[in-house]
């Protein structure tokens, strides 16, 4: 009995004596990342991670974090949101880390805000577009790319300068990515007067989308919009060729329409040529710092970055100049320091954080010309003219 | 019209693959009444040795899944020596159990194994099509369609016309008297199960190039199997063949009309239909 408690005691004393103890001994701050590194949207993890480690090498290079080595402790969610929900706990409870990064899509980042909000802690969410991420107004989220009403915007104004069409369908996957981008699109665009003939949404597990791609061609659109991660927009583009659909332009929300594989042979190859997405960031863009990244993460991984890699570092490298300036460790001081940021100019253009915690970031469109991603809008970034309208699929070569 | 015909054509397509899936299930159930959990688990197996055939040696899916089918039988052979044979008397409690078991293990080593990324074979095929006037059809969906077919009728004739078919309707009508009239039950049972696990590899091979492989890919096809055996009527072989392509072309109809998120609902919807109002299944006879 005595010896019992004895243990109880110990195990007790110690358990205490571990936590204040974890953090000060260490010569190491540790940051938490939550990412899709296996699942369906591996691709993106890939992406993230590699931008993270590109981000990670730089510092630590420039000698760290308050003069300590920064490391990353990245925690797997196999692209399902409740694994991200364990990963706030494993990563703050067990393993200490001073703020989190994360996660990479929508549905795992909406999931993550409540618990990271409970832990207090900073959470910079890098590559979210769905707005409901924002909507819980903690004082410890904050946002570095912009949202779905953003993109919403910018299409409109894209639209109107480039022939005005007056029909568009909305065809996008059934989790909050793809809901939250299509309604700030079908808010957006009858606003502006565009019909919205068709909303057509679709499970990305079922591979066979010529149903949903003949009912969108019954209503012979102007546009198609299309809110897709990456396997289901390389599917999505396989069977419109198929199917023949053939509006005037082919639009997307960014995301798998904007992944670097989706113009090459291991995505869509020919059938991405013409369509358009949104972007938040290109090896091309005109910021200071970009090229640098374009080869740094280059000589990584023997390819180009997108935009989900660019947000991934900058948002490492925000988080990094945040703790530097908050002097401490304290997730609260840490906090402070993020809301107060002002870089003026970054490889991914100004950050800056508003009261709601959103950076507001500029928008660009692309199109894939010749199997490459090229800017045509707004003109001031642009880089080539847009092709309007997508010639027919018969008419290709 | 058009419309109409060219969705009933694509689920045709598709569904003589659930065909296929469902008859594996049907003749494990009808020879063995052994509700085989695992079956969409050894699907998955068999998309991911195709997978592996083409990824490591470049062999096209609509050759790889003939030693993908191959290596299912004889993991289906020996599953049944080690683990089925043993608690085929037990409970069927216990034959659940072990089934779902052996799905988790098979799940979790895939997992272990190639961990949880999306593969998919981009092969030429996929995205070329034919036209028929005002109809398409996807050359590799109809390439997988003619294979199938082979294998569907090939599974009837073997069933209706050889003496090991014979024996094998035999233990289906009674188990416990074809023993009595020379017919080694355990042999039987265990070329069934390894036939209908083949019968799943097939299927897995052929459905890969048209879709995306993971590890759990084969719940959804768990499910779909037992749809379609209850459509057609439990253990009836033929009868699963038809319900496979009721089902693709239910799926298919669905998904025109009311869009693709009630493709996967109307699966259950007819599951909970035939059950309640046909439990014999729509083609099934009354079985005692």
């Amino acid at each position: 009995m005595r010896f019992k408690s004895l243990v109880v005691l110990i195990s007790v004393v110690s358990l205490f004596a571990s936590i204040p103890g974890a953090r000060a001994a260490d010569n190491t701050v540790k940051i938490g990342v939550i990412t899709s590194i296996t699942g369906s949207q591996a691709a993106f993890g890939e992406a993230h991670k590699n931008g993270y480690l590109v981000a990670l090498d730089e510092i630590n290079a420039k000698g760290g974090i308050l003069g300590k080595k920064l490391e990353l402790d990245f925690y797997d969610d196999q692209s399902r949101p409740d694994q991200a929900v364990q990963g706030v706990s494993k990563l703050v409870d067990q393993d200490h880390v001073v703020m989190l990064l994360g996660a990479y899509s929508s549905e795992n980042t909406k999931a993550i805000i409540n618990p990271v909000t409970m832990h207090h802690i900073p959470l910079l969410i890098p590559t979210a577009t769905a707005d409901n991420v924002m909507d819980s107004k903690s004082p410890w989220i904050f946002r570095i790319c912009a949202g779905a009403a953003a993109y919403a915007k910018v299409w409109i104004d894209f639209l109107k300068k480039n022939g005005a069409p007056k029909t568009m369908a909305i065809v996008y996957e059934k989790t909050n990515f793809g809901q939250a981008n299509m309604q700030a699109m079908k808010q957006a665009a009858q606003a502006a007067g565009i019909n919205v003939v068709a909303l057509e949404e679709y499970e990305a597990k079922a591979p066979d989308y010529r149903a949903v791609l003949r009912r969108v061609k019954e209503k012979n659109p102007d546009v198609i919009y299309f809110c897709s991660y990456l396997l289901d927009a390389t599917t999505l583009m396989r069977q419109s060729q198929e199917v023949d659909l053939n509006p005037r332009y082919y639009t997307a929300a960014g995301t798998g329409f904007s992944a670097a594989e989706f113009p090459t042979a291991k995505g869509a190859g020919k059938n991405a040529e013409y369509t358009l997405s949104v972007s938040q960031w290109l090896p091309e863009a005109s910021w200071p710092g970009s090229k640098e990244f374009d080869a740094a993460y280059f000589k990584r991984t023997g390819t180009h970055p997108a935009y989900h890699a660019m947000q991934a570092y900058q948002s490492l490298q925000t988080a990094a100049h945040a703790i530097n300036n908050a002097k401490s460790l304290d997730a609260a001081k840490i906090r402070d320091a993020i809301k107060n940021i002002n870089l003026k100019m970054t490889p991914f253009g100004p950050v800056k954080f508003d009261a709601t915690g959103q950076n507001q970031h500029p928008v660009l469109i692309t199109q894939v010309q010749g199997g490459k991603y090229r800017v045509v809008f707004p003109a001031d970034a642009a880089d080539a003219k847009p092709i309007i309208p997508a010639p027919k699929w018969s008419e290709r070569h | 019209m058009v419309g109409f015909l060219q969705a009933c054509m694509d689920g045709l397509l598709i569904g003589a693959l659930y065909a296929l899936i469902g008859m594996g299930l049907a003749l494990i159930f009808g020879v063995m009444r052994i509700v085989n959990f695992a079956h969409g688990a050894f699907l998955m197996v068999g998309m991911y040795a195709t997978w592996l055939l083409f990824d490591r040696l470049n062999l096209n899916p609509y050759f790889g899944f003939m030693p993908a089918g191959v290596l299912l039988f004889a993991l289906g052979y020996l599953v049944y020596k080690l683990l089925i044979q043993p608690i085929r008397e037990r409970s069927d409690f216990m034959q659940i159990l072990m089934t779902t078991g052996i799905a988790l293990i098979l799940v979790d080593t895939a997992q272990l194994s190639f961990g949880a990324d999306y593969h998919q074979a981009n092969i030429e095929l996929v995205s070329r099509s034919l036209h028929f006037g005002p109809f398409v059809m996807n050359a590799a969906s109809g390439v997988s369609f003619a294979i199938a077919a082979v294998f569907i009728i090939g599974l009837q004739l073997y069933v209706f016309r050889t003496r090991t078919g014979q024996a094998l309707r035999a233990i289906a009508q009674n188990r416990d008297v074809a023993p009595l009239m020379g017919i080694n039950v355990t042999r039987i049972q265990g070329l069934s199960f390894a036939l209908g696990l083949a019968y799943a590899g097939i299927a897995g091979g052929l459905l890969l190039p048209a879709l995306y492989l993971f590890p759990s890919v084969g719940d959804d096809y768990t499910l779909k199997a037992f749809v379609i055996v209850v459509l057609g009527g439990m253990g009836s072989i033929e009868g699963a063949a038809i319900g496979g392509l009721v089902l693709g072309v239910a799926e298919s109809i669905t998904s025109l009309y009311l869009g693709n998120q009630w493709a996967l609902a109307v699966d259950f919807l007819l599951f909970i239909l035939v059950l309640s109002l046909k439990p014999s299944g729509i083609f099934g006879r009354q079985r005692a």
